[in-house]
């Protein structure tokens, strides 16, 4: 897909989204160098330390970083297909959700709620549908996964009702 | 039999069995590992005995055991049916990862089981004695390397324990750590290593083969049916148990933890308990109350200063 | 008795229908749990092992035989179908496989990876049987150097083997790389890059990595194309089954992915993923097709999935021979055969054959039980696809979740599992390959622990690191794969050039 970049004829215009990815591959280079450094250097007989393999993690990130903007300038990313933010934003909340209700609302709501945000993402909107049927299918899948197979999965309020 | 357990499967998926909980054991670790094994059978033994009618197992895997101790500690405060599963791992654990959440956190209750630590060459190596190590070492610690579970875990302290004891510098001891026993059983064999130390269970099958050779065992006295000195018989004054206990949450008043306690000792009595030693070739160590408090206050110590020796912690 | 009429009579025992019924019931159990993704075969065995006892001894022992390969073959149908592998040792098969699904060829994939399994699982099974000590001896001679060196090529010959950006592929390789520096250096016990975060300490879990980028980031990327795509895929496009062309194609992959499987899973620090790198790159290097690389080859299910089950069977042979556990699933496994009176050790073959034997036999009618019941099942998996993507994509996460709440039910890791889902997405995105990531959480470790225990037992002298035979002759095939297709570049010589453009741009 390389071969043919149907914008190096047009302009040579820096891609802006790698040179962000170069700038973060140049902040994790960073944030590595920067621990590595303050690790004391216990390495018994071994020449190679913990700080060593870090540090050359860092300084190849810090190449690739260069790498990357030499790339963007020369126009040798390919080209994106163009992203729909929401069903992103629908699915990433879902999980943000089902992450903190787990532990007070328990498996089946906390699940439920993701399986439907999820549906929503894809399109099926209409949540009084989608919502109570998740919550059902997670209930069943605890059922199954915490009562016979004793998995620990957090039990909620409706979970309690089978306890 | 099968029929039983065709209809127990089929009665399940129908009627889902009633899990009260009386106990809830936490295992501070993965599925499969020592403290894992430890619950399930503590697990099974409470309910066929009947100490306890339903007993649950929630596994918090993590960092030597610190990060389930700490949830421990602060969800089940006060409650008198929550247990956690431990040992002498966490207390190595705690020191070098500077957890926040210490065993002086917890109610400890009983020292259930427990392994000594086991010294061993190659059948080949030109090392016959304790005394022949101690030699060696002296000579040139960096030339013996000892292969062993992970850095500042007990393995590692034992060693330190032995070249400190042997008039080595601790720090300068070549100690090279592998991920499990497993790992460093196969270079002990293989010869990559010079000596291997780690459980003596790790070892059993090969020294009994005769593949490796069995300098000395740790505990204070001889085993039986272990055919090697102690280290103390061989002049070293080291004394390492890996030990696995059951605590409490923090915060019990003092009938419920004399129920606890009373709870534990039945079934540390119970013969459920007794032959599930046998089969699992765990040694029935029992310690409770004042007894077990404070053998845990000295060890804390001493792991401390070990751990301090070697250039672990500081 | 001779090893023959030990194994025979352990073929009639486990032959009996009450416990090939058991066989059944373990290898149902096994792949339904395998199947999710973020639960591997070690949480399986873990999980189902105390189902096992209460039946008697040989029917207990037929039924975790099962469970065992149920639960080490059930990541594979995700894998291909719904590209979520649950286990890294099937992040390879999601590569081609899932390519083969999306392109209506989801059946032949599944039929490869069935068959090649049982066919890694019969040879390695009994390669178990009759060469199990001499294998042993081979895996005792590599030491920290050897394995070194090892890693050395299998970083060379994978790094080669994806994406098709060398610019993109290392910046993957090295994200990797970073992310598997988080968490107690095992060698000195510091803390690296944990920032006081205990939940950091053990480093990152590979599944939950894998789970994240593969399975949230697939999901996210889907979605994010809005409905312009139907629907629904078109599950079977040609034959539901393998035609002669595809067989033709297979066979050599299944016996050199089991050749390339089952010596690395008997060696002490192998790990069956690594045999599944290198039977991927073996594939790429040799295949006639190579265009059809990175677009659904079936050569790319075959070998890798054949190298899976086969070092599954390497495995036992350092468990059984030596009681030496080299993985989370085979030290589950030692605590599930002293249930049975099983001491593996040195002594094992000796004192105990028939229930060896019995094992070997169990293993045996458990393999064939899994083609049994996945075979026919193909019709039925590949249906999974015509579910209307909102309710398939909902599924796909509520598995991917409860998988990763199962084996640890905590917050953080849920965390982790929606941060890396999101940063899949964006390399995604950017056409950044995510199979590198997982492969540097893999690799990065082992090789620089290795590297340095053999520095520190050589007390840092960096010549052994090349005088040992074994070490030198992996160094040498490294540095070969690396320095060859430079020259063949360098000259232009067109052919090998065509051939190559697949895997350098």
């Amino acid at each position: 897909m390389s071969l043919d970049h149907p914008n190096k004829v047009e302009q040579r215009r820096p891609d802006w989204a790698a040179l962000v990815i170069a700038a973060v591959l140049v902040a994790i280079a960073a944030v590595i160098y920067l621990d590595a450094s303050r690790l004391r250097e216990v390495t018994g007989y071994s020449p190679v330390g913990p700080a060593t393999v870090p540090g050359a993690v860092a300084v190849v990130l810090l190449g690739l970083a260069i790498w990357t903007v030499i790339a963007a300038f020369r126009g040798d990313f390919p080209e994106r297909e163009r992203q729909e933010v929401g069903p992103v934003v629908w699915i990433v909340g879902g999980l943000a959700a089902q992450m903190l209700l787990l532990n007070t609302a328990g498996f089946s709501i906390a699940t439920g709620v993701l399986f439907a945000a999820t549906a929503a993402g894809f399109g099926r909107r209409k949540l009084w549908i989608s919502l109570p049927l998740g919550i059902v299918l997670c209930l069943v899948v605890w059922l199954i996964f915490a009562g016979l197979l004793q998995l620990s999965l957090p039990a909620g309020p409706l979970e309690q009702l089978f306890l | 039999m099968k029929h039983v357990f065709i209809a127990s499967l089929i009665a399940g998926s129908i009627a889902l069995p009633a899990f009260a909980a009386d106990y809830t054991i936490m295992a501070p670790a993965a599925p499969g590992g020592g403290w894992d094994q430890t619950a399930r059978t503590l697990q099974t033994a409470l309910q066929q005995e009947g100490i306890s009618k339903n007993v649950q197992v929630v596994n918090v895997p993590g960092a030597g055991g610190t990060i389930g101790l700490a949830q421990f500690a602060s969800q089940q405060k006060g409650k008198a049916n929550a247990l956690i599963v431990g040992g002498y791992v966490m207390v190595g654990a705690i020191l070098t990862n500077k957890a926040p959440v210490t065993l002086k956190e917890v109610t400890p209750i009983a020292r259930l089981t427990g392994e000594y630590e086991a010294i061993v060459v190659p059948a080949s190596s030109n090392i016959k004695s304790v005394a022949d190590l101690v030699d060696a070492l002296k000579k040139n610690p960096g030339a013996v390397s000892w292969g062993g579970g992970s850095a500042g875990g007990v393995d590692h302290i034992a060693a330190g324990l032995i070249a400190k004891a042997a008039g080595v510098d601790p720090t300068k001891i070549n100690y090279i750590a592998f991920s499990g026993g497993g790992e460093a059983l196969a270079a002990i064999l293989g010869s990559q290593v010079t000596v291997g130390i780690s459980s003596y269970g790790e070892f059993e099958s090969q020294v009994k083969s005769g593949t490796l050779r069995l300098l000395a065992v740790s505990s204070d006295q001889r085993i039986a049916g272990i055919d090697a000195p102690t280290l103390k018989e061989a002049g070293l004054n080291v004394v390492v148990q890996n030990w696995r206990m059951v605590a409490a949450p923090p915060g019990l008043t003092a009938e419920q933890k004399a129920a606890v306690t009373a709870d534990v000792e039945k079934l540390a009595k119970s013969k459920t308990w007794q032959e599930a030693l046998k089969t699992k070739g765990w040694q029935d160590t029992y310690l409770a109350g004042p007894a077990f408090e404070e053998q845990l206050a000295k060890d804390v110590a001493a792991t401390e200063t070990v751990l301090k020796d070697i250039g672990l912690v500081k | 008795m001779s090893t023959f009429d030990f194994l025979l009579q352990g073929l009639l025992v486990a032959a009996q229908p009450m416990n090939l019924l058991y066989a059944l019931i373990g290898v149902t159990l096994g792949t339904a749990v395998g199947v999710l993704p973020g639960i591997g075969p070690a949480l399986t065995v873990a999980l189902l092992l105390p189902v096992t006892y209460r039946l008697d001894p040989a029917g207990s022992l037929i039924m975790f035989a099962g469970i065992y390969y149920g639960g080490m073959y059930g990541g594979s149908t995700t894998s291909i179908l719904l590209n979520t592998p649950g286990e890294s040792s099937s992040i390879v098969t999601a590569l081609e496989g899932n390519k083969m699904a999306r392109n209506g060829r989801g059946g032949p994939a599944l039929a490869t990876a069935a068959i090649g399994s049982f066919v890694a699982g019969l040879i390695a099974t009994i390669g178990l049987a009759f060469i199990a000590p001499a294998i042993v001896k081979l895996a005792l001679v590599f030491g920290p150097r050897e394995y070194f060196a090892l890693m050395v090529l299998a970083f060379v010959t994978v790094s080669s083997a994806f994406g098709d950006s060398t610019l993109r592929g290392l910046t993957s390789l090295f994200i990797g790389l970073a992310l598997a520096l988080i968490g107690i250096d095992q060698l000195t016990g510091q803390t690296r890059l944990a920032f006081e975060v205990p939940d950091l300490l053990d480093g990152i879990e590979v599944t939950t990595l894998a789970v994240a980028m593969f399975a949230i980031g697939e999901t996210l990327f889907i979605a994010a194309q809005g409905n312009t795509g139907p629907d629904k895929v078109e599950a079977v496009k040609g034959s539901l089954w393998m035609t002669a062309a595809d067989w033709a194609r297979s066979w050599k992959p299944w016996l050199r992915g089991t050749i390339i499987g089952f010596p690395i899973g008997a060696m002490p620090a192998g790990g069956a993923e690594i045999g599944t790198f290198l039977s991927y790159a073996t594939e790429k290097r040799l295949t006639k097709h190579p265009e059809e690389f990175g677009n659904g080859a079936i050569e790319g299910v075959a070998g890798p999935e054949a190298a899976n089950n086969a070092s599954a069977a390497g495995t036992l042979v350092p468990l059984l021979t030596l009681g030496l556990p080299t993985t989370a699933t085979a030290a589950i496994m030692l605590a599930g055969f002293q249930q049975y009176g099983l001491q593996p050790g040195p002594l094992l073959f000796a004192t105990n054959p028939q229930l060896v034997w019995g094992l070997i036999a169990s293993l045996l009618i458990a393999n064939f039980m899994l083609l049994v019941l996945n075979l026919p099942l193909i019709g039925l998996w590949v249906r999974l696809l015509t579910i209307p993507k909102p309710w398939l994509y909902a599924g796909i996460l509520l598995f991917a979740t409860l998988g990763t709440i199962g084996a640890n039910p905590s917050v953080f890791e849920l965390g982790m599992l929606l941060a890396f889902g999101v940063m899949g997405y964006m390399m995604r995105v950017f056409g950044y390959p995510i199979a590198p990531v997982v492969v540097g959480l893999i690799l990065g470790p082992l090789a620089e622990q290795q590297l340095r225990r053999a520095l520190a037992i050589s007390q840092g002298d960096f010549t052994v690191l090349v005088t040992s035979p074994i070490a030198a002759v992996l160094l040498a095939i490294a540095a070969l794969a690396l320095i060859v297709p430079l020259i063949l570049r360098a000259r232009g010589r067109g052919e090998v050039l065509g051939q190559l453009a697949a895997s350098e741009d």
